[in-house]
């Protein structure tokens, strides 16, 4: 299933003449993960990283929430599916628009807070998740940390904020640019439960999440995902590039060959 | 106004179970009761505006009904990516409440000030602005914005009480009868509108309007007026740019109505770099009685 995955969405970044090709490939597997393993019906996602939108739009075809003919409509005129989520479409699933950064850990915290309403009103014993995944880079926006104090705060336990930390921002290595801006500490210090690990190693997310879970208080969650940025296919990896190339042919065939060859 | 908001929304709360009370750490002396009755729906969300109006959203999205109140400015210019984004164009049901419209906050200073968030919210799709002019407006408008499924803005200020006696909420209200100039004025002015109209002695001269929604939707009132006046005075606490006489100019010459003399009264910004309380403020831009009354003897006399 993976390697179709995988093959689905270099088919698609290189059809469509996608950008944004290495930031997909840096949260893809944290993906998988939380739409095919983590999430139950009633849990919701944000994809605050909103320019990693192709790959979830590949995820939600598999899950035949997105038709065919939509997918095949990506970034053409007259089409649902643009560079960055947009509101209006798909509204169920996608929701908000995503692309300007920051918004993300606010607008679920705000969709935490309703469900955990919802869920003492019904007497529910289990309250739905929200799983919201930013990048590295986005904690740069103020309103990230905003959002973090608010949900700490707010003992909001059932907001699980994902981090793809692939290490590169638009112009630079995010460390160059304002420093580390996702450490653990930093985390701790908003008062959130912390984990973090390797973002490509399936057992690890697995485990990661399980972690996620175990914690017996009412503080939000967060898991930091070790990334590469380009991740499986070799001249794309760590190259800041590959966040505005599109694919040559020759480039596609490559990353295809390499994807396939992949143990992953 | 707050208190006529606050006494209505203790109210609707006790009915509706998914209203929240949001508000950005604002409400000395004036939420107090509301946050003992609210018990967990009232929310300090903290000086973090663009986090509270996400939060908000993302509230709206699950079908809770969320009331977000802070000082208009931060409210609305810090966030307004937010507003547009997350609010806006997902139409979703979010009430955002502004105190201080205009130079509502006088002498706190230019960073208290709203001027122009008419313009950047009637920019948007989908949301509707409430001006209430009279403090009696504020049960109706309440009740509309509860009973809306799209955005809404609610900017106040405060006002004296009225002398005139009103008939039904109307979102343009005709106060006045005439035959020589119309005036149409939005929000909280026509208070100072009115006193000038007494003070110039002709009240069967003037048409009176009152705006207090925006998007304005029925113009014809208006548009009858002129075609018997030919003379028009707007007056607003807002900047020139995408106010309510932007609006209505544009919808007269779509419409094909000849006036002959319009004068339009506005909020020009800071005149003399100097500051004051609000009726200063007012007086610095020709939207106090005075000032008002300057103009409608020059529309009377033309």
């Amino acid at each position: 299933m993976y390697k179709a995955l995988y093959t689905k969405l270099i088919n698609l970044l290189y059809n469509s003449g996608s950008i944004h090709v290495g930031s997909c490939l840096s949260c893809f597997d944290i993906l998988i993960e939380t739409l095919f393993f983590q999430m139950k019906k009633e849990d919701r996602f944000i994809l605050s990283k909103g320019h990693a939108v192709p790959a979830l739009y590949v995820l939600l075809n598999h899950l035949k929430k997105l038709p065919d003919s939509d997918l095949r409509n990506y970034l053409k005129d007259d089409t649902k599916l643009t560079g960055h989520p947009a509101p209006n479409c798909f509204s169920e699933i996608l929701g908000f628009h995503s692309g300007s950064l920051g918004h993300g850990i606010s607008l679920s915290s705000g969709i935490a807070e309703a469900m955990k309403y919802e869920a003492m009103l019904r007497k529910q014993r289990k309250t739905p998740k929200i799983f919201c995944l930013i990048s590295d880079g986005e904690c740069n926006e103020g309103q990230v940390w905003e959002a973090a104090q608010y949900a700490g705060k707010r003992n909001l336990d059932n907001l699980i904020v994902l981090v793809d930390k692939n290490g590169f921002q638009a112009f630079d290595k995010t460390i160059n640019v304002l420093g580390d801006p996702t450490k653990k500490k930093r985390w701790e210090a908003f008062n959130f439960n912390v984990v973090e690990t390797e973002g490509h190693n399936r057992t690890k997310i697995k485990k990661a999440f399980e972690k996620a879970y175990s914690f017996k208080n009412k503080k939000p969650r967060v898991i930091i995902f070790n990334t590469i940025k380009g991740r499986g296919v070799s001249f794309m990896e760590n190259k800041l590039e590959w966040h505005y190339k599109k694919m040559t042919e020759v480039e596609y065939k490559k990353a295809l060959e390499e994807i396939n060859k992949n143990e992953n | 106004m707050k208190t006529e908001v606050t006494k209505e929304l203790e109210k609707l709360a006790k009915k509706d179970k998914k209203l929240f009370f949001l508000t950005g750490d604002l409400g000395f002396n004036a939420f107090e009761n509301l946050q003992k009755n609210l018990k967990e729906r009232f929310i300090n969300a903290g000086v973090a505006e663009q986090n509270m109006i996400d939060v908000s959203a993302g509230m709206a999205k699950m079908g809770l009904s969320p009331w977000v109140y802070s000082i208009a400015p931060f409210l609305i210019l810090k966030t307004t990516e937010q507003i547009r984004n997350n609010i806006c164009h997902p139409n979703l049901a979010v009430k955002l409440i502004g105190n201080g419209g205009g130079y509502g906050y006088g002498i706190l200073g230019e960073s208290h000030h709203m001027l122009e968030d008419i313009a950047i919210l009637s920019s948007f799709p989908n949301i509707k602005i409430y001006v209430p002019a009279f403090s009696e407006d504020v049960k109706d408008i309440i009740y509309k914005m509860k009973t809306n499924k799209n955005p809404s803005y609610l900017r106040l200020n405060n006002v004296p009480k009225t002398k005139i006696k009103l008939g039904l909420y109307k979102p343009l209200r005709q106060l006045l009868k005439g035959n020589k100039v119309t005036v149409v004025t939005l929000g909280t002015l026509i208070h100072n509108s009115l006193d000038a109209v007494y003070k110039l002695n002709k009240k069967e001269a003037i048409d009176l309007f009152s705006v207090t929604e925006i998007p304005i939707t029925n113009y014809l009132p208006i548009i009858n007026s002129l075609r018997k006046t030919k003379k028009l005075l707007i007056i607003e606490e807002h900047t020139k740019n995408g106010g309510i006489g932007e609006k209505i100019l544009t919808e007269l010459m779509l419409k094909k109505v000849k006036v002959d003399n319009t004068i339009h009264l506005y909020a020009k910004g800071y005149v003399k770099d100097s500051y004051g309380c609000h009726l200063f403020m007012l007086e610095q831009n020709n939207l106090d009685t005075e000032g008002i009354l300057k103009s409608l003897k020059k529309l009377y006399a033309s």
